[in-house]
């Protein structure tokens, strides 16, 4: 009996050492820091099919069925602008910016197309590259104002700051042209999104972006969702380069007017 | 009780002399590597450290470099060698047109250190730019060259997609369209370079890894690079044989292999030189010279939207057909 007793005792120790070496590789890890903020470098991506309906939505070809990502699944449209919602959705496979058209997707539809982004962090800046079609967004921490421009932007213009340890992105500057998703939900120039990166332990952020529109929303509402970092040992960004099959697809068989 | 005394003494005598010894030998290491380091910072994980804020380059591709803004461009004729016709790419041996020629030479007169205005440079400063060949002339493969010509007498008007400009594409030019704005990041074991011009970024890994398998292709290619003092020498593989030169050499093959120099003359100042190895197309590599400079009135990189809302396709093509 007291032999078990010692070899049970040992044992739990043994565990207790090992679970302690794991938790504290794991704070060391949480712990890299840049000027004392997280360290936010790498290779992410969501794991949902919020690109395709931001929504709860059914399975239908080629579209993944999923919970959506709306906070309480509602979008408080005005109810002059739910119309153009429905338009939009029923010419989605040729009318949507992206899927159909190769354009560059906005905020937040960048950070949750189905592939890899890169985000590059430095005491002063954060670059974040998207595999699809190479978009690419500098995102100053400087402190500097928006800049005073009317000009719009397919991808707004970002500045960043640090909230603790959250990663705050405030983008304005945006045009009307891009949609949240291909079920053809939408926005006006008058948009500002504010995302939230907050890492939650090494490998994954979370993400939240606050939608304001009061052109054609009645409130700010939200979504959020986990963004996981890419563990295959040869994760890379490649190249999808969108316009490019695009415009194979096209003008295959151009010139159409000889 | 008193040896004891001593032997601790002694001990901790040694301990102190030993790291005595071996700090100032760091030191002395640190203060050497300084010296090479020509007093630029570091970056924590010990690359020298290139300047945060906006660069533009110079004498790299053709397209930007004014030639489509030269009075008499008349691109309707590639192959006219008429003076009137800059971009003419016709019976010149090294195939490249005289704009490019004088604008190079006219860029060498003018640079500074530094500078891009029209004081004249302090002499001995003076970079040439542009393809250092003797004479520009390429070392062609007379069969790859003549492929070139035919290619470009298909340009214009272009007999079909492939005869389009990657640029009118608004296609990733590869290394040697766009002269800026860029912007460089630097990560532990990486540095990354931000471009305005078609949005695109170039990951470069300085941790040894090997290249991407051969069969994948990319735009930009694969990029490895490593520090040699103050100049980061990247190696880029695994192009995918569509991305051009310059208007003139309207197509690097995929058997592209490219070394970039970058050198940190000083902080606002980036010497530049590129290796262009295409054994399909040349008998030999040939050498680019160019700089990057600090563009202190430019804040930021802003959005470069091409492609969208881009009607330059259905002009030089005509209307698709409707499905």
């Amino acid at each position: 009996m007291k032999k078990h007793t010692g070899f049970v005792t040992s044992a739990v120790i043994m565990l207790c050492i090992l679970w302690l070496a794991e938790i504290s590789a794991a704070a060391q890890a949480a712990q890299r820091r840049i000027a004392g903020k997280p360290d936010l470098n790498g290779i992410w991506q969501v794991l949902n099919s919020a690109s395709w309906n931001i929504q709860d939505h059914n399975g239908e070809l080629g579209v993944p069925p999923a919970l959506g990502v709306v906070e309480g699944n509602e979008i408080p449209y005005r109810p002059e602008a739910v119309a153009k919602k429905q338009e939009n959705y029923g010419k989605r496979a040729t009318a949507d910016p992206t899927e159909a058209n190769c354009y560059l997707p906005g905020v937040p539809r960048i950070t949750y197309m189905p592939f890899p982004f890169k985000i590059t962090h430095t005491p002063n800046n954060i670059a974040i590259s998207y595999e699809f079609n190479h978009t690419l967004r500098p995102i100053p921490l400087d402190g500097s104002p928006h800049p005073e421009t009317p000009e719009e932007n397919w991808m707004g213009i970002s500045r960043g700051r640090w909230e603790g340890d959250t990663l705050v992105v405030d983008v304005r500057n945006f045009n009307d042209q891009t949609w949240f998703d291909h079920a053809g939900n939408y926005h006006s120039e008058q948009l500002r999104v504010t995302e939230r990166y907050t890492l939650m332990d090494p490998d994954h952020i979370m993400y939240e972006a606050t939608i304001e529109d009061p052109k054609v929303f009645t409130r700010p509402w939200k979504m959020s969702m986990p963004l996981y970092r890419r563990k295959d040992p040869n994760a890379r960004l490649l190249e999808y380069e969108c316009t490019y099959y695009l415009q194979e697809k096209i003008y295959k068989d151009a010139p159409f007017f000889r | 009780m008193t040896s004891k005394l001593f032997r601790v003494t002694i001990t901790v005598v040694l301990v102190i002399t030993a790291v005595s010894l071996i700090s100032a030998s760091a030191y002395a290491q640190a203060r050497a590597a300084n010296a090479t380091a020509n007093t630029l910072a570091r970056t924590p994980d010990g690359q020298p450290k290139i300047a945060d804020g906006v660069w533009n380059r110079r004498g790299v591709g053709g397209l930007d470099q004014g030639a489509l803004e030269a009075p008499d461009h008349r691109p309707e004729n590639p192959l006219d060698p008429t003076p009137a016709n800059p971009l003419s790419v016709s019976t010149r041996a090294d195939g490249l047109n005289n704009v490019d020629r004088g604008f190079l030479e006219q860029f060498s007169e003018k640079l500074g250190a530094g500078g891009d205005d029209d004081r004249p440079a302090p002499r001995g400063e003076r970079r040439l730019m542009g393809i250092a060949e003797p004479g520009r002339i390429l070392p062609w493969k007379p069969d790859a060259n003549a492929a070139r010509q035919a290619f470009l007498l298909k340009t214009n008007p272009a007999q079909g997609l492939k005869y389009v400009e990657m640029d009118a594409r608004c296609m990733q030019p590869g290394l040697f369209f766009g002269n800026g704005p860029f912007q460089f990041l630097q990560t532990e074991g990486q540095v990354t370079i931000l471009s305005e011009y078609q949005h695109f970024t170039r990951h470069i890994y300085l941790d040894g890894r090997p290249h991407l398998p051969k069969d994948i292709k990319m735009f930009m290619g694969d990029s490895i690079g490593r520090w040699e003092g103050n100049t980061l020498v990247v190696d880029t593989t695994n192009f995918n044989g569509i991305t051009a030169y310059s208007r003139e050499i309207p197509y690097l093959t995929d058997a592209l292999r490219t070394t970039e120099r970058f050198t940190l003359t000083n902080a606002n100042t980036i010497d530049y030189e590129v290796t262009i190895d295409d054994p399909n197309q040349f008998t030999r590599p040939w050498k680019v010279t160019g700089q990057y400079t600090k563009a202190d009135d430019l804040p930021e990189l802003l959005e470069y939207a091409c492609w969208e809302g881009s009607i330059t396709l259905r002009n030089i093509l005509g209307e698709p057909p409707r499905k």
